[in-house]
Parts: structure tokens; C-alpha cells; sequence
């Protein structure tokens, strides 16, 4: 399965957010889609996800163009995990996670028992199924942001969407939840993930796109994409990107600051005092 | 030989977790059928003793044999007026009950699932008020009975298509769009009911449509029983076959079309249903209100969210409340009390207390 954006437009009503953009993804990969606030990152998701209609150029699975399918249809495709939310009923676990089956079940029918084991398997295969019989609305963050990756999971999708799978959680879910993301290209998934960080898309991912504006800035490997100047020029802010060993002796790549405030000496009140007399 | 034994023991483990999933899950099924043979059987109980309760008083026994009288050939050796009571005057107005308790509930269960939002009636879209509406205008030009149930239900349908029809040409969240036009439609509906009973003549029309608005079982005919039926299963039958569907709406709607879920057919459909349960109720009974925000609440801190066992909850609590609230009414006072006052009286309180005491059935 082969997902492609070809001169693809998106928007909301008459104001354009993303301009022409063209990009390929591949089952088996994990592209990491980096941009700052409002540069069309969750408006290019709905689109892709049939959310919002197409303002230019096309989707097309398998060569196929997807601009008259049915939600059904594009949900046993593409699969979609949202940021980390609480519905206002308590569901249990379980029931979320067949939620992901409805797109293969018929409109008057429940789910069956095979939707069932589909479910169980999915939180079998994310180390939760301790979760199964719990209150969707009483576990931790991390816990239901794992559940909705199970959920995308017994969706049986070939395509695998993540707007900021990891926004609102805390420093140790972001990872738990994260090196599920690998595990799941390997089931011949192809991953699309919005990231809030460069590491995420440096760890996590075989390829970066950088969206500045509404336009790709650049595509490639996370390495030789991910750049001190391109950052520049995406978020506005001086980092730089050294690479350090973990203690597994493997390579990472973080970005840091390139300025310790902890170091300045402390400017603030004597900057007033010039303000003052200025 | 130590490997094997922690091998064995492992196994063994294993299928003992395995079992005990298994039975925690058979049980939690089983507990939530035992839940609603519970509530049949409560609903059951209240609907003869409905039959025995009232000015006319009917011992148990008497009772029995009349009913079996009908099916089985007994000799009649009682006074024919109990027959008239429990028949013609008894038997209507308890199934009116039930029919109009279990709708309320049921079409309030559905929205408040359908706008993720707890505290939605079944009159949020402006049924109530447009069948109100209608009902007031009917009795201000003296239809008949007939007239006035039948310009009340128009009136639901007509303020509900109202709102949906405005809610599609507000470019805005189209949940919200549609809060927003049934808030709107349902005030202005309202502003018309005060305006007739303004107009209306003081001795003779303002009491009639007054007494219509605050709710009353009183002159339930088997007629108007058969009337509501059809619309009444119909909303129940079709929002029970989307149980599923109902389920994965309560999860907003953007997440409902990413999993599948046609939501502009969906909601239309709720709707259809809900407003159709709603005025034929409305048109019968009058306006009862706290009965579609309450009984799902209820239901849902009973048996869980799931609409698989919410919806037959809601009818069959519904029904048992409205049952019984209107044996109330009838029993209370020398003078029958409106059924929407009582409602209210019993539903507001029972609600806080249910707010300050127990777990939420939401968050």
C-alpha cells in the first residue's frame, strides 16, 4: 500500500493553510511531519483523514484517488490516533477498542465475537490487556493514549495517522508511548506522525518533513533534514544539534538551545532601571 | 527437571488467568442482564398494581380474574363499571404512561450521547415548545381532541426541521450550530404559546391550554394509544439497531467519521427518531419535562454507557417512573395533579440527591 499526496491543497473555506504540497509514503515507513503552530500540520491531517474536503490537487491510495469514498471506506484504510482526550462517558477499555471494528461492521450489527479477539489482540500486542475490563475514563494518560493506539490497531489499517500522539503526556508516557511507533511500521503499516519535537522525528522515524508555511521546506532522512538553520527558520529560535551516545554506545541526535539562560547573569532588573531612564 | 516444572506451573498459570478472564467477562454480561431482568420486573410490578391503584378501588383478586377473563372463559359475576374502569380507563392510561416515560428517556439517552453532552433533553431541538405551540393554536380555534394532537405533533416537526434546517446554513461547528438554532427555535416558539394564551379568551381557553402545557394523562383514550404507538417503536426500534453506532458517536464526531461512521446520516437519522418519540408524546401528554434528562442518567449509573444496555434501561425505568409518578398524580390529591409539576417536584430533587451521592455516570 502506497499513500500519495500529488499538488495537494488544504484549507477552511476561502483561507488557504497548505499550498500544493507532494509527498509519498510507503508501508514499512515512519515519516515524522515537524512545523511550528499553525503552519498546516492538523489541517493536512483532516484532510488526508476525508475531514475536510480537498481545496487542490489529490489523495491517492495505490494510485487511487480517495476524493469520493466513504468514510467507511477510508477508515478501513487509514487509521487515526488523536491527541490524548477524555470522552465525557465511561466506556470501558475494551468497548473503545472495538470501536476501531466499526468500519467493518455492518450499520445495525454489534460487534461479533472475532471483533472481539481482533480487540484483545491489539491490547495483547501493546502490553495492555491488563487495561481490558477498566474504565476508559479512570486510567492514566499514558494508559488511554496506548488504548487508542490499540484501538487504531483493530482498525486493521494499512496507513496509520498520529496528530501529536504525545502532546499533553508526561516526559515518561511520551517515551512509552513512542517506541510503540516503531513496532507498528513493522506490521506493514505505514506511519504518518505529527511531532512536537525534533528528537521524536530524529528516534522515532526514517523520514523528516519539515512544513514551513503551508509548503515542505525540505524531505529526506531525519539526519540530513533535520537542521540547525532549517529549525531556524521552521520555529524562529537558535538551537544547536549535537550528537550524543546512550549508554547502550548507540548514536542519538538532540537538539538544545543554543543559549543557557541559567548562565546569563541575571539582566532583568538592570534592563528596567535603562528602560526608566530612556 | 527444574525447567520443566516452572514450565508446567507457568502453563498452568497461564490457563487459570485465561479462565478467570473469561469468567469476569461472562459475569460482567450476566450482571448486566441480571440488571435489566431486575428492571423489567420492577416495571412489571408497579404496571398491576397501577391496575388495582385509584378512586375506584379494585381488590388484587377481582383484578386477576377480570384480566384472565379475557383470555380464559370465566363467568362475569362482578359489576360491569369494573370492567369500564380497568379497561377502558385504567389499561389506557398506564400503557400512555410507559409508551410516553419510555420514549422521553430513550430520545434523551440518544442525544445526550449524540452531543456528548450530559445534561441535553429530548426537547433541546425545540420539539416540546413546537408542539406546545401547536397544541395552544389548536385549542384556541376549538379543534377537537383529534385536532389538537394532531396540530401538536406537526408543531414538534416543524420546530425541529426548523432548527436542523437553520443549523446546515451556520457555518460553524455543526453540533454547536445545531444547540445554538434548537436554543433559538424553541425560544421563539415559546414567545408564540405566550402570545396565544394572551389573546386567548381568560374563562374558557387560557385554563384549557394552561392545564394542556403543564402535562396530564387524565383523558388518555385507547385511541390516542394506538396513535403514538407506531412512532414511538419505530424511534425505539430503529435507535436500538444502531446501538453500536450510538456508541462511537458519543465519541465526538469528528472521531465517529475517522472510524467510519457516516455522521451526517447518523445524526439525521437520531434526530428523525428522537423528534418523532418526542412530539407524539408531547401531542398525548402535554409537556413533561425531567423525565428525558434524568431517567439516562439514572440508566447510565445502572448498567454503564454502553447503549447495548442503556436503551432497554431507559425504556424500562422510564416507563416504570412515568408509571408511577402518574399513579401519584392520580392518588395524591381529591383533584388529579398535572403530571409536568410532579415530575418536576420529584425529578429535581432525586437528581441532586443523585448528584451529591453517588459516582457520576460521566465526567
Amino acid at each position: 500500500m502506497e499513500m500519495e499526496f500529488r499538488n495537494l491543497s488544504c484549507g477552511y473555506g476561502q483561507r488557504r493553510v497548505v499550498d500544493g504540497i507532494s509527498l509519498k509514503l510507503k508501508v514499512g515507513e515512519v515519516v515524522g511531519l515537524l512545523g511550528a503552530n499553525g503552519c498546516g500540520k492538523t489541517t493536512l491531517i483532516k484532510t488526508i483523514l476525508g475531514l475536510l474536503p480537498v481545496q487542490g490537487g489529490e489523495v491517492l491510495l495505490d494510485g487511487k484517488n480517495i476524493k469520493n469514498w466513504t468514510s467507511a471506506q477510508i477508515a478501513r484504510v487509514i487509521g487515526y490516533i488523536p491527541q490524548m482526550h477524555t470522552p465525557p462517558f465511561p466506556f470501558e477499555v475494551l468497548d473503545v477498542v472495538l470501536m476501531g471494528r466499526t468500519a467493518h461492521i455492518k450499520p445495525f450489527s454489534s460487534p461479533s465475537p472475532q471483533d472481539v479477539k481482533i480487540a484483545e489482540q491489539a491490547l495483547d500486542m501493546l502490553n495492555i490487556s491488563y487495561l481490558r475490563d477498566r474504565v476508559y475514563t479512570e486510567i492514566s494518560g499514558g494508559e488511554r493514549q496506548l488504548v487508542l493506539i490499540a484501538r487504531a490497531l483493530a482498525q486493521e489499517p494499512r496507513i496509520l495517522i498520529m496528530d501529536e500522539p504525545t502532546a499533553s503526556l508526561d516526559f515518561g508516557n511520551q517515551i512509552k508511548v513512542l517506541s510503540h511507533v516503531k513496532q507498528l511500521a513493522g506490521m506493514n503499516i505505514a506511519v504518518l506522525m505529527s511531532c512536537h519535537f525534533p528528537e521524536h522525528a530524529f528516534i522515532y522515524s526514517n523520514r523528516a518533513v519539515l512544513l514551513n508555511e503551508g509548503k515542505i521546506l525540505h524531505s529526506g532522512t531525519p539526519g540530513e533534514t533535520i537542521t540547525a538553520e532549517r529549525l531556524k527558520t521552521l520555529y524562529g529560535v537558535d538551537v544547536d544539534i549535537v550528537s550524543v551516545k546512550n549508554r547502550m554506545n548507540q548514536e542519538l541526535r538532540v537538539c538544545i538551545p543554543s543559549r543557557n539562560f541559567a548562565l546569563q547573569p541575571m539582566q532583568s532588573m538592570d534592563r528596567r532601571k535603562e528602560y526608566a531612564f530612556a | 527437571m527444574g525447567h520443566k516444572k516452572i514450565y508446567v506451573i507457568g502453563r498452568v498459570l497461564a490457563v487459570k488467568t485465561v479462565i478467570k478472564e473469561r469468567i469476569a467477562e461472562v459475569k460482567t454480561k450476566r450482571d448486566a442482564g441480571w440488571k435489566i431482568l431486575i428492571l423489567l420486573s420492577t416495571l412489571i410490578l408497579i404496571f398491576i398494581l397501577s391496575f388495582a391503584l385509584g378512586r375506584y378501588p379494585v381488590p388484587p383478586g377481582q383484578l386477576l380474574e377480570v384480566l384472565a377473563s379475557r383470555v380464559f372463559p370465566i363467568e362475569a359475576h362482578w359489576n360491569a363499571t369494573v370492567e369500564t374502569v380497568i379497561f377502558q380507563v385504567r389499561l389506557p392510561r398506564i400503557f400512555a404512561a410507559i409508551l410516553v416515560g419510555a420514549a422521553l428517556s430513550t430520545a434523551g439517552a440518544a442525544y445526550q450521547g449524540m452531543f456528548k453532552n450530559p445534561l441535553v433533553s429530548p426537547d433541546i431541538l425545540g420539539a416540546s415548545a413546537g408542539a406546545g405551540f401547536g397544541a395552544a393554536l389548536a385549542i384556541y380555534f376549538s379543534f377537537s381532541m383529534l385536532g389538537i394532537q394532531m396540530m401538536a405533533f406537526v408543531g414538534g416537526l416543524l420546530a425541529v426541521g426548523l432548527t436542523y434546517g437553520i443549523s446546515l446554513r451556520i457555518r460553524h461547528d455543526p453540533m454547536l450550530a445545531l444547540v445554538l438554532s434548537g436554543i433559538m427555535i424553541g425560544s421563539l416558539f415559546s414567545a408564540a404559546i405566550s402570545c396565544i394564551k394572551y389573546i386567548a379568551d381568560p374563562y374558557d381557553k387560557l385554563p384549557a391550554i394552561t392545564f394542556w402545557l403543564m402535562g396530564s394523562l387524565a383523558s388518555i383514550t385507547t385511541r390516542d394509544v394506538y396513535m403514538v404507538l407506531t412512532p414511538i417503536l419505530f424511534g425505539c426500534i430503529l435507535l436500538y439497531l444502531l446501538r453500536w453506532r450510538l456508541n462511537v458517536l458519543a465519541m465526538g464526531e469528528e472521531e465517529a467519521r475517522v472510524l467510519g461512521i457516516n455522521t451526517g446520516v447518523m445524526k439525521t437519522i437520531v434526530i428523525v427518531c428522537c423528534t418523532l418519540m418526542t412530539a407524539a408524546s408531547v401531542s398525548i401528554s402535554g409537556m413533561i419535562g425531567w423525565v428525558g434528562l434524568v431517567i439516562p442518567h439514572l440508566a447510565r449509573m445502572i448498567v454503564g454507557p454502553n447503549y447495548r444496555v442503556l436503551l432497554p434501561a431507559s425504556i424500562l425505568l422510564g416507563g416504570g417512573y412515568l408509571l408511577l409518578v402518574d399513579d401519584l398524580a392520580r392518588l395524591l390529591a381529591s383533584m388529579e395533579i398535572p403530571l409536568g409539576i410532579l415530575t418536576a417536584l420529584i425529578g429535581v430533587p432525586f437528581f441532586l440527591y443523585l448528584l451529591l451521592n453517588s459516582k457520576w455516570g460521566w465526567k
